[in-house]
């Protein structure tokens, strides 16, 4: 039996500690042995090895890079997933009987699942675009698959939330569009998020304002805003368009202020509820914690 | 802490880095770690196993584009700048020159 070569010995160890599986995995595999045995023909098989790195670092890395990659398509996929759920939730709207009238539950479940997607949908998209052409780490790849995550889940319930309020009678293919695609990137989104996971899955939570992100993205300046202005401000504006809108529907004074009390309410929730886990503020004790930051 | 420093300041720069000497011709990661070492008269010192998690990512964000190739009887993947990745190294020199001429400023 011919003896292990040293450069072998490292592409064994560098599998062994690769985390990604598939085409992707054997490219890289390949192109480490092709640079390995060029540099080994210069000066020698040991050489070559130690001037490569580690092989769990040179693995770690290319993981990270892996998950990046997966995380942007997957919010990609999230994206759209969500916009068809929004236009499948349209078409069963528009196919429900005409004199139907949707119960108070179902109604506000549906309008507060609708913003809880958009919102979230947004954040990730926002997320993407900027760090598509960076270095992703670990926590900020696992903000993203969460974002993604729960878009995904609220267009679900509002898919749900219209159809349970509203019976009716559609297009199968139209309405089944939204969900089926909402599956298909569900399954992207966990595919992203589980290296991310292996990579850090004790690691500290992401922070991610969202105005940073859009900062980024437009050429015109954006305020920089902390949570609490951020959260007045968005109340505000939800509960005015919230009572605009019910007044351009000739609802009554006291009922569109009893809705924009109720839109005022629901934003707070939210982001009290879901601020967390979307990366938008984090407790006073972990902002204090070393190792904490924002990614 | 020179060391520690110079690692960090490359890690910042190896995309930049990459990309400039991608510039010169297309090439496979190998022929590009050593136009890093050849360019730098082997100041920097770059782990090559770290060129290709970088090669990748400068592959996502569309700045480079990459094929299987023959080369020398071998096949091997080899990676050319696209338009946007030109575009990069000329952003890239522009920052460091700003850069490094405000902390030439500062450190005198």
């Amino acid at each position: 039996m011919s003896p292990v070569t040293p450069i072998e010995a490292y592409l064994a160890e560098l599998e062994a500690a690769l985390q990604v599986r598939g085409r992707v995995r054997r490219r890289f595999v390949r192109e480490c042995r092709d640079h390995l045995a060029d540099a080994a023909a210069g000066r020698g098989g040991q050489a070559a090895v130690r001037a490569f790195g580690p092989p769990a670092d040179v693995a770690a890395a290319f993981d990270a890079e892996v998950a990046a990659r997966r995380g942007v398509d997957a919010t990609a996929a999230a994206v759209l997933g969500v916009l068809a759920t929004g236009g499948s939730t349209l078409a069963l709207i528009h196919a429900a009987a005409p004199q139907a009238v949707a119960p108070a539950g179902w109604a506000i479940t549906f309008f507060v699942a609708a913003q809880v997607a958009a919102v979230a949908a947004a954040l990730a998209l926002g997320q993407a675009l900027v760090l598509r052409r960076e270095p992703m780490s670990p926590p900020a790849l696992r903000l993203l698959a969460r974002r993604n995550a729960l878009a995904l889940v609220a267009a679900g319930l509002t898919m749900f939330a219209a159809g349970a309020a509203l019976p009716g009678h559609g297009s199968a293919a139209l309405l089944l569009a939204g969900p089926l695609l909402v599956c298909v990137a569900l399954g992207a989104v966990l595919r992203a998020r589980s290296p991310a996971r292996r990579l850090d899955a004790a690691g500290p939570a992401a922070v991610r304002p969202p105005l940073s992100d859009l900062r980024r993205l437009v050429p015109i300046p954006v305020p920089d805003v902390g949570p609490g202005r951020l959260l007045l401000v968005t109340t505000c504006l939800a509960a005015a368009g919230a009572f605009l809108r019910d007044r351009g529907e000739h609802a009554t004074i006291a009922g569109a202020l009893l809705t924009a009390g109720i839109e005022a309410a629901a934003v707070v929730a939210c982001f009290v509820v879901l601020g967390r886990p979307l990366g938008l503020w984090h407790h006073r004790a972990a902002e204090r914690a070393p190792g904490r930051r924002a990614a | 802490m020179l060391a520690g420093m110079r690692a960090d300041l490359l890690r910042g720069h190896l995309d930049g880095l990459l990309l400039a000497v991608l510039a010169d011709a297309p090439a496979h990661g190998y022929e590009l770690g050593q136009r890093l070492a050849q360019r730098s008269g082997g100041e920097l010192d770059v782990p090559e196993g770290s060129l290709y998690p970088a090669l990748h990512r400068l592959e996502r964000g569309g700045f480079v584009a990459s094929a299987w190739r023959m080369d020398d009887g071998r096949r091997r993947r080899v990676y050319r700048l696209t338009r946007s990745g030109r575009r990069a190294v000329s952003a890239s020199r522009e920052e460091w020159r700003t850069f490094s001429s405000a902390v030439g400023r500062v450190l005198g």
